[in-house]
């Protein structure tokens, strides 16, 4: 979803940038969601890798329940943003 | 060994205090003795084995030790201490000074020491049950439980609070407990004759009379009863009726009523013997029963007497009188005077019943008279009622005429009045009418002479203005031939700037469609402005497009459609969401947008997806308008989606239009008949 990066037009113009053009907002969004995912992910996966080595023993599922705590928390965050999305356009409508 | 238990009494016995400690010690010692085998001290002095009585306190459970007397230090003596058996092992360790201590015979102490026990626990419970009786004195709660739980406890309270009682009122306490006594012990019996009783007059009580009189009443029966009733006659009649009537009124003789009831059959006997008291013993021989013939004589007692009943004794007074009499006749009955003072009562009885009698025929009498004036008062009555509502009658008859009359010549006055007025109304009507009709004439006339001479004033005046209006209008036609010629010099002038404009306005479109990228074409537009000056078609176009579009210039048909196929694709991506979408159907509908057939040309339906297909014919049909209507159809993500591409669009058709709204030969052709219709004006 990330290959269709903001559509800048071809030639260099005084286009101001700070505003993404409308179609890529869906695609900011997904972005944001990617890389928010990877980040919390990793971050879950860190803490249950800690747990792990401190209180389990080494076992394996701490490490993927952090992860799938990083995953779900991800996850809410975009649905959320999606729906707030969703409830703005509905708005202007 | 034996010179260290020598040693070791020694010791205990110049400190008596160790005595003490080695009774304490006395479990724990004994253990250690057998631990260590010292058993020696058990076996020879079993049978001199003596308990002091307190030892029996201290360790009561404790078996019997090894018994030698060696606790107080006088007992034992040299003698004793060699019957020690010599320990089994020599090299025993000098036992220590408690064991010796706490050695204590205690053969013979338990029948000891179970009397005791008995004994202390007599005291005890005595003491307790003593305690508790006391208190129970004091305390009512605990005087109800020591009552009800310990046995012989309300026992010994009662006697101990009336052995108190009595202490302290020595005298009520004898008579209250010889009345108890009394009560307790004799029945208490009623004679038969005591008391009041229906007896009084039965015919058993009759019955004790004599019997010589008896015998004498019996032969003379017949004689006196003949003589007796002879006078007696009216006597019994009466005496029955009032008998009847008592029974009726059972109010009057509610005390006697027992008595009456009873004495029904001896009652005719017992009057007779009222009236006549010398025959009232001869009158019931049979009841009497005769005394022997040893016996003494005896007169038969006399009868007693009835009581009173009055008949027709409603009155209160009456019943009163009855109801006293009765109680003496009563009272003498019991008494058993009734032959002293039957003679009193009879006449009482007969005063009573005259006197009832008096008042009933007064009452009668009293009644029939006020039946009498009543009836009287009444006539009286409905005859003065009669009169007063014909005297009535009267009067309103009279009134009724008197008002009638007066109301007739009311009504005329009013009548009269009314014709006066309304007569004078009508007169001044009538001159104020007149009045009005003459002001109206002279108004009139004032009118008349005023238009005369404004006619006047007018036929001068036009005769004047005629000739003035002449010279006026010959300086107006010199003036619009001056105006002819300035206006032949504008239609050139205007020609010139319409030729300007166009110009203008050419260059602007062919700056718009010569540019491949898009470029300000702001340059472009203020020279159009100043040429158009202050043209107001021409502001209106400039002022509807929008600033940023001739300041950074619009995008070019390529463009566009270059723009729409990214726009395209995304919507599409966005194609299938639903109206609140979360992540998963964001993901889904990306997935499944992928798996969608395109559509070709113009497309039917309402669908995001034969939306962007029209919309991709018209663009290359270089329709941008229905290009742009088509976008603005779709809605939600869609259309957030594809905002930016709309107002590119619509500002590339806001410019279109502007140049097409002044370029066009209609407004060329305007200008031109303007200025050719200044020129028609000369």
């Amino acid at each position: 979803m990330a290959d269709t990066a903001p559509a800048t037009p071809t030639s260099p113009t005084s286009r101001a940038v700070s505003r993404p053009v409308s179609e890529a907002l869906l695609n900011e969004k997904w972005d944001r969601c990617f890389s928010n995912l990877i980040i919390k992910s990793s971050l879950g996966l860190g803490f249950g890798v800690v747990f792990s080595v401190l209180l389990f023993k080494r076992r394996a599922w701490p490490a993927f329940v952090g992860v799938g705590f990083g995953a779900g928390r991800a996850y809410e965050e975009c649905n959320s943003s999606l729906k707030q999305a969703a409830k703005e356009i509905r708005k202007q409508a | 060994m034996l010179r260290t238990s020598i040693r070791s009494v020694r010791a205990l016995g110049s400190r008596p205090a160790a005595a003490v400690a080695g009774r304490q010690w006395q479990a724990s010692a004994a253990r250690r003795a057998v631990v260590s085998g010292q058993r020696f001290y058990a076996k020879p002095l079993v049978d001199e084995a003596k308990l002091p009585a307190a030892e029996t306190l201290t360790a009561p459970a404790t078996p019997p030790p090894p018994p030698p007397q060696t606790t107080p230090a006088a007992t034992i003596t040299p003698e004793q201490a060699p019957l020690t058996p010599p320990a089994p092992g020599p090299a025993v360790v000098p036992p220590p000074p408690p064991p010796v201590a706490p050695i204590v015979p205690k053969k013979k102490g338990f029948f000891r020491r179970l009397r005791n026990f008995l004994l202390k626990l007599v005291l005890l419970g005595v003491l307790g049950f003593g305690g508790g009786v006391w208190y129970s004195r004091i305390n009512d709660n605990f005087h109800d439980f020591f009552t009800q739980y310990i046995p012989y406890g309300e026992e010994a309270v009662l006697y101990l609070e009336e052995l108190d009682f009595r202490k302290r009122f020595p005298n009520v306490t004898n008579r209250v407990t010889g009345r108890r006594a009394d009560t307790a012990s004799e029945q208490v019996s009623i004679p038969a004759q005591s008391g009041a009783s229906w007896r009084v007059a039965d015919g058993d009580h009759a019955g004790r009379q004599s019997s010589g009189v008896a015998q004498k009443v019996v032969a003379a029966k017949d004689a006196v009863k003949d003589t007796v009733k002879d006078i007696v006659k009216p006597e019994p009649a009466a005496v029955t009726k009032a008998k009847k009537e008592t029974a009726a009124l059972p109010k009057v003789e509610a005390k006697d009523a027992a008595l009456e009831k009873k004495a029904k059959g001896v009652e005719e006997k017992k009057e007779e013997v009222a009236v006549i008291p010398s025959a009232a013993t001869s009158s019931k021989p049979k009841e009497f029963r005769a005394p022997d013939v040893n016996e003494p004589s005896v007169w038969p007692p006399a009868s007693p007497i009835d009581p009173l009943s009055v008949p027709h004794a409603d009155d209160a007074i009456v019943q009163q009188l009855v109801h006293m009499l009765n109680d003496i006749i009563t009272v003498i009955n019991y008494d058993g005077a009734a032959d002293k003072y039957s003679q009193t009562i009879w006449k009482a009885k007969d005063e009573v019943s005259k006197v009832g009698e008096r008042i009933l025929s007064i009452k009668s009498a009293a009644e029939e008279e006020a039946a009498k004036q009543v009836k009287a008062r009444i006539d009286s009555f409905d005859k003065h009622a009669n009169d007063l509502v014909s005297r009535l009658e009267a009067i309103m008859l009279a009134q009724e005429q008197q008002w009638r009359q007066e109301f007739e010549a009311e009504v005329e006055r009013l009548k009269h009045n009314y014709d006066d007025k309304i007569k004078l109304i009508q007169e001044r009507e009538q001159k104020l009418s007149e009045q009005k009709l003459q002001n109206k004439l002279l108004e009139q006339a004032v009118e008349l002479q005023r238009q005369f001479s404004r006619d006047i004033k007018k036929h001068v005046e036009e005769e004047r203005e005629g000739r003035l209006g002449r010279i006026e209008s010959l300086s107006r036609a010199v003036s619009e031939l001056e105006k002819l010629t300035t206006g032949l010099n504008e239609v050139v002038d205007t020609n010139l700037r319409t030729q300007q404009l166009h110009v203008a306005v050419e260059a602007v479109r062919a700056s718009l469609e010569d540019a491949h990228h898009p470029r300000p074409f702001i340059k472009e537009l203020v020279a159009l402005k100043e040429i158009a000056a202050d043209d107001p078609v021409v502001d209106a176009a400039i002022a509807s497009i929008h600033p940023s579009a001739y300041q950074r210039g619009i995008s070019t048909s390529a463009e566009l459609i270059d723009r729409f196929r990214r726009v395209a694709a995304e919507v599409r991506k966005a194609s299938l969401l639903p109206e609140d979408a979360g992540v998963a159907s964001h993901a889904s509908s990306y997935l499944l947008s992928k798996v969608m057939f395109k559509k070709q040309g113009l497309a039917a339906g309402d669908d995001v997806e034969s939306i962007l297909t029209r919309t991709q014919t018209f663009l290359e049909e270089g329709d941008l308008d229905n290009a742009a209507r088509e976008m603005n159809t779709l809605g939600g993500w869609a259309k957030t989606l594809s905002r930016d591409w709309l107002s590119e669009v619509r500002k590339v058709l806001e410019v279109q239009q502007a140049l097409d709204s002044y370029s066009g030969p209609d407004r060329l052709s305007n200008s031109y008949s303007d200025t050719s219709a200044r020129s028609d004006f000369t």
